[in-house]
């Protein structure tokens, strides 16, 4: 009995031990999650105290570095080379984002099933198919057997080496705790898949199949109809239009492509890029300035997540004094300003994601039909390890001159290889340019740095201390005959395939235009006078024109008019429109419901400001409008096809309103612009009142839009950021979506010595335990910005200067 | 007196062993000085469960429960304080389970 006693008690005791000692489902392992001195109760951190100091002994570093960090939670860091530079940047961006940075190179390199499971399998697979990993592979040759690149990728990597090697479970982000698995050591290839991942972000998809089905089923008239390569109603490019080409374009081998009978069908959803990933950015002159120098603006809108996908940063050596935003992962700063310059960058949207069709020899797909001949294709092994179980999946993807072929499957086509000749493959240094105009300090500094860069391309936006503004289009865009990538290719065809590049001198620039100022925001690099071929479709024009608008009329302006500029809520849209909508709806009748919807657009001075009604009936408006008009004739779910740009619906409406498009083809009667208007307006609002009862202060557009910041989990609803309240919207300059919006704010005076502002929605730490995690948050929804502290010493006396680290060599 | 060395023991080798130490210390401690089974549960359980709770209390409190609240939200708790007697009574109840077991164990053996 006495032994049975002990036995069972026991036996009870390590089974209960047992059972908090491993996760059940998506449950972690309790007992070392739930113990304050191990768990998630560690997690919690403090405001820096000012007069802290901590030295820390740590290897592999060649010199002492100094971090100051001020009272937003920015380092400042003060090195006396490269290599301890960009160390110490990797350490301190480690401890702020080290799960982040855990995640982001998961995502792009497919390995999330490691950590989560079957869940993210296709993800992963995805991820392979596209060829992340060998567009990386190629990168990562190339920068390490460049001395400056190399030091920057090893200083890195030895620094956030450093801090995860000192760290012990119990100091492990939470969010390692959550999902039960470790922290890894970092490797410089992991800097190349942030770079790749933010290529496939910008420039990592086509509408070519799309396009591809409009084409097979309406022809080449209605695609040259409704799917112009050029705005019809209105555009603002970003070089001036009238500006001159002083250079003779390389020549263009006039073939005939083979793509245009060999169409196909396939049931593919390809995924556009959503509305609101993009950016602004523009430059006045001294002209325009009351400073006497030029001021530059820059906002790329990103996806809103917690933590930022930014990191705020001061990069100071011998050499260098920089300030701005960084990748966590990426050593330098991306968008930023130093003694002499600034810089920005917003996507150019260039066509560098193509589609070939790909004929295989037979089922070992080993050769496949190219200029009349079998050729040989290449074979990567790509292995997922997965969360759960004990095999991994395995998968051969082909790789043909073009790109890795992927296969789908189509109940009208059977089998379908479609191989991706896209930008994220080709060898080149990208890095280099980042880190070049980190130590800019003239516009020839500026040229040569950009003359590096690979993809995804982008408008650099520039101004020196010189009181020089530029604007390059950027990034290495292939030569393509024109339209050539608006259709699936063919890949058996040597005709379609790239033919070089445009050179690098030749990409569309302007420096000091007579204008006075330079701008950007995605809209058509030029006009069609450039005579490259770019790209056919670019984001739509209203911010552009908006931007231009505004600055054009702006004088004695500083960075104050420029925030201001940031935070504008002016609809373009809404102005072109929305004045021949309503008197449409002016000679209709309506009940009283809709009569006071109309008569709230009617009373609208077209700000998307957040605390009003009518923009939440307008936006929700269009879609349904767009819808009406096209549904009929373009929504084909067995084969996907493109719709016509806003652009061209808009002209349709303004210029051709008797136009065929307008009748809805699935009904026997025959609808005009004005029954479509009428019927849409009306479904709008029956749509708002549904989900948010009769009209009332609940429609204000701030609630209607809902914006949400999300932790990057997307699951972890407790971590996102709480209700906000934001006006703005697609196509609006203060471009803040549901999802996406301006992920960074900046604003810089150039001049003797810079003065710059900027904040994004968050906090510099990464953990939702932190001060910092959502300090900045309030300021950016209130559209204010902080002035950012450029110090020139480590000793600088500054009242915003909080504690500081030394990292000392072992 | 059995508490106390629970306590104290078990705070200074929580900072460099695994949780489950909690479920070792008074194991051995009630096999060491065996009690009645009723007191060695309780004082397993009171000993972890105040160190646990003091520990949690401090911590929470000292980050004005940022991260303890959010961690009980995942939960569907209503507040870190919630969490934290959670926290207190799984950590107890494997000190009071260890302890009972320990003192079964001097029994069987003597």
């Amino acid at each position: 009995m006495k032994f049975f006693k002990a036995v069972l008690t026991i036996i009870i005791t390590i089974g209960l031990v047992y059972a908090l000692n491993r996760p059940w489902g998506p449950v972690p392992a309790l007992g070392s999650f739930l113990s304050p001195f191990t768990g998630f109760w560690q997690n919690g951190e403090k405001i820096h105290d000012s007069k802290e100091e901590i030295i820390l002994q740590l290897d592999s570093l060649r010199d002492e570095v100094t971090i100051r960090f001020d009272d937003t939670g920015v380092p400042h860091i003060f090195a006396k080379n490269d290599f301890d530079l960009f160390y110490a940047q990797g350490y301190i961006t480690a401890k702020d984002r080290l799960w982040q940075m855990d995640l982001q190179t998961r995502a792009a390199s497919g390995r999330l099933s490691e950590i989560l499971g079957s869940v993210t399998l296709e993800m992963d697979k995805n991820s392979r198919r596209l060829g992340m990993g060998y567009g990386a592979e190629v990168n990562v040759k190339i920068a390490l057997s460049d001395p400056k690149s190399r030091e920057a990728l090893l200083g890195y990597t030895a620094g956030v080496n450093a801090y995860v090697r000192q760290l012990s479970p119990k100091n492990y982000p939470v969010e390692y705790k959550l999902l039960g698995y470790k922290p890894e050591l970092w490797k410089p290839i992991n800097t190349m898949y942030m770079l790749e991942q933010m290529t496939l972000t910008l420039a990592g998809r086509s509408n070519d199949l799309n396009m591809s089905n409009v084409l097979k089923k309406y022809g080449n008239e209605v695609i040259k109809d409704l799917f112009p390569d050029y705005p019809l109603l209105q555009e603002s490019p970003i070089i001036p239009a009238g500006t001159a080409w002083n250079f003779t374009p390389v020549n263009i081998p006039d073939t005939k492509s083979g793509s245009v009978n060999d169409s196909v069908l396939i049931n593919e959803i390809s995924e556009s890029k959503p509305e609101g990933i993009g950016s602004n950015n523009w430059a006045i002159g001294p002209e325009k300035s009351i400073t006497g120098y030029p001021i530059l603006a820059n906002d790329p809108h990103l996806e809103l997540t917690l933590p930022s996908i930014w990191y705020q940063v001061q990069l100071h050596s011998p050499d260098v004094n920089v300030y701005g935003v960084s990748l966590p992962g990426i050593p330098s700063v991306i968008i930023g300003f130093n003694q002499n310059v600034a810089w920005g960058v917003t996507n150019v949207d260039a066509d560098v994601y193509d589609r070939y069709k790909i004929t295989f020899k037979d089922s070992s797909q080993n050769n496949y039909w190219y200029n009349n001949q079998w050729k040989q294709t290449r074979k990567r092994e790509e292995i997922i390890y997965i969360k759960g179980k004990s095999e991994p999946y395995r998968e051969n993807v082909i790789y043909t001159h073009h790109g890795p072929v992927t296969e789908y499957h189509d109940e009208l086509n059977g089998t379908i290889n479609l191989a991706t000749k896209w930008i994220g493959h080709e060898p080149g240094n990208s890095f280099l340019t980042f880190y070049e105009l980190n130590k800019a300090k003239n516009y020839e500094d500026y040229r040569g740095a950009l003359a590096k860069y690979v993809g995804p391309a982008q408008n650099f936006v520039f101004a020196d201390n010189g009181k020089n503004i530029a604007i390059t289009v950027n990034g290495k865009l292939p030569l393509k005959r024109k339209d050539q990538g608006k259709f699936l290719l063919d890949g058996s065809n040597p005709d379609d395939d790239w033919k070089g590049w445009i050179p690098a001198e030749q990409n569309p620039f302007v420096k000091n235009p007579a204008r006075g100022f330079v701008s950007s925001a995605n809209q058509s690099s030029t006009d069609p006078t450039y005579p490259y071929y770019i790209n056919w479709i670019f984001a739509p024009s209203e911010r552009g024109i908006r931007i231009n608008e505004r600055l054009e009329k702006m004088t004695s302006a500083n960075a104050d008019s420029l925030r201001i500029l940031q935070n504008d809520n002016f609809n373009v849209l809404a102005r072109t429109v929305l004045p021949k909508l309503l008197s449409i709806l002016r000679t209709t009748p309506l009940n009283a419901s809709y009569k006071a919807a109309q008569q709230v657009l009617a009373d609208w001075n077209y700000q998307n400001s957040p605390d009003v009604i009518a923009p939440s009936i307008f936006e929700e408006w269009m879609p349904i409008l767009k819808s009406a008009v096209w549904d009929d004739e373009f929504n084909s779910p067995n084969a996907p096809m493109a719709y016509p740009t806003r652009d061209r619906l808009l002209y349709l409406i303004l210029k051709q309103p008797d136009a065929k498009w307008f009748d809805n083809v699935k009904t026997p009667q025959k609808e005009t612009l004005p029954d479509i208007a009428v019927s849409s307006f009306k479904t709008a609002i029956d749509s708002l009142t549904a989900r948010h009862g009769a009209m009332s202060p609940s429609w204000q557009w701030s609630d209607v839009k809902g914006t949400e910041i999300r932790h990057l989990s997307r699951s972890l609803k407790p971590f996102n950021a709480p209700h906000l309240k934001l006006g703005g919207g697609s196509g609006i300059v203060n471009a803040i979506t549901k999802r996406n919006g301006p992920s960074w704010r900046m604003v810089v005076e150039l001049g003797p010595t810079p003065k710059a502002y900027g904040i994004y929605p968050g906090g510099q730490s990464g953990n939702p335990g932190s001060p910092y995690y959502l300090n900045l948050l309030e300021k950016w929804e209130k559209g204010e910005l902080n002035e950012l502290i450029y110090l020139s010493s480590p000793d600088q006396q500054n009242t915003h200067l909080t504690s500081r680290i030394i990292l000392k060599k072992k | 007196m059995n508490f106390l060395i629970i306590f104290i023991v078990t705070a200074i080798l929580q900072l460099f062993t695994p949780w489950w130490i909690i479920a070792l210390v008074p194991f051995l401690i009630m096999i060491w000085r065996p009690v009645s089974s009723f007191k060695s549960f309780a004082t397993g359980f009171l000993a972890i469960a105040a160190l646990w709770f003091s520990y949690g209390l401090y911590l929470h409190l000292d980050s004005q429960g940022a991260m303890s609240n959010r961690i009980a939200a995942i939960f569907s708790l209503p507040n870190g304080i919630l969490l934290l007697i959670v926290t207190t009574v799984v950590g107890g109840l494997v000190g009071g389970l260890s302890g009972l077991s320990g003192y079964f164990v001097r029994k069987a053996t003597s």
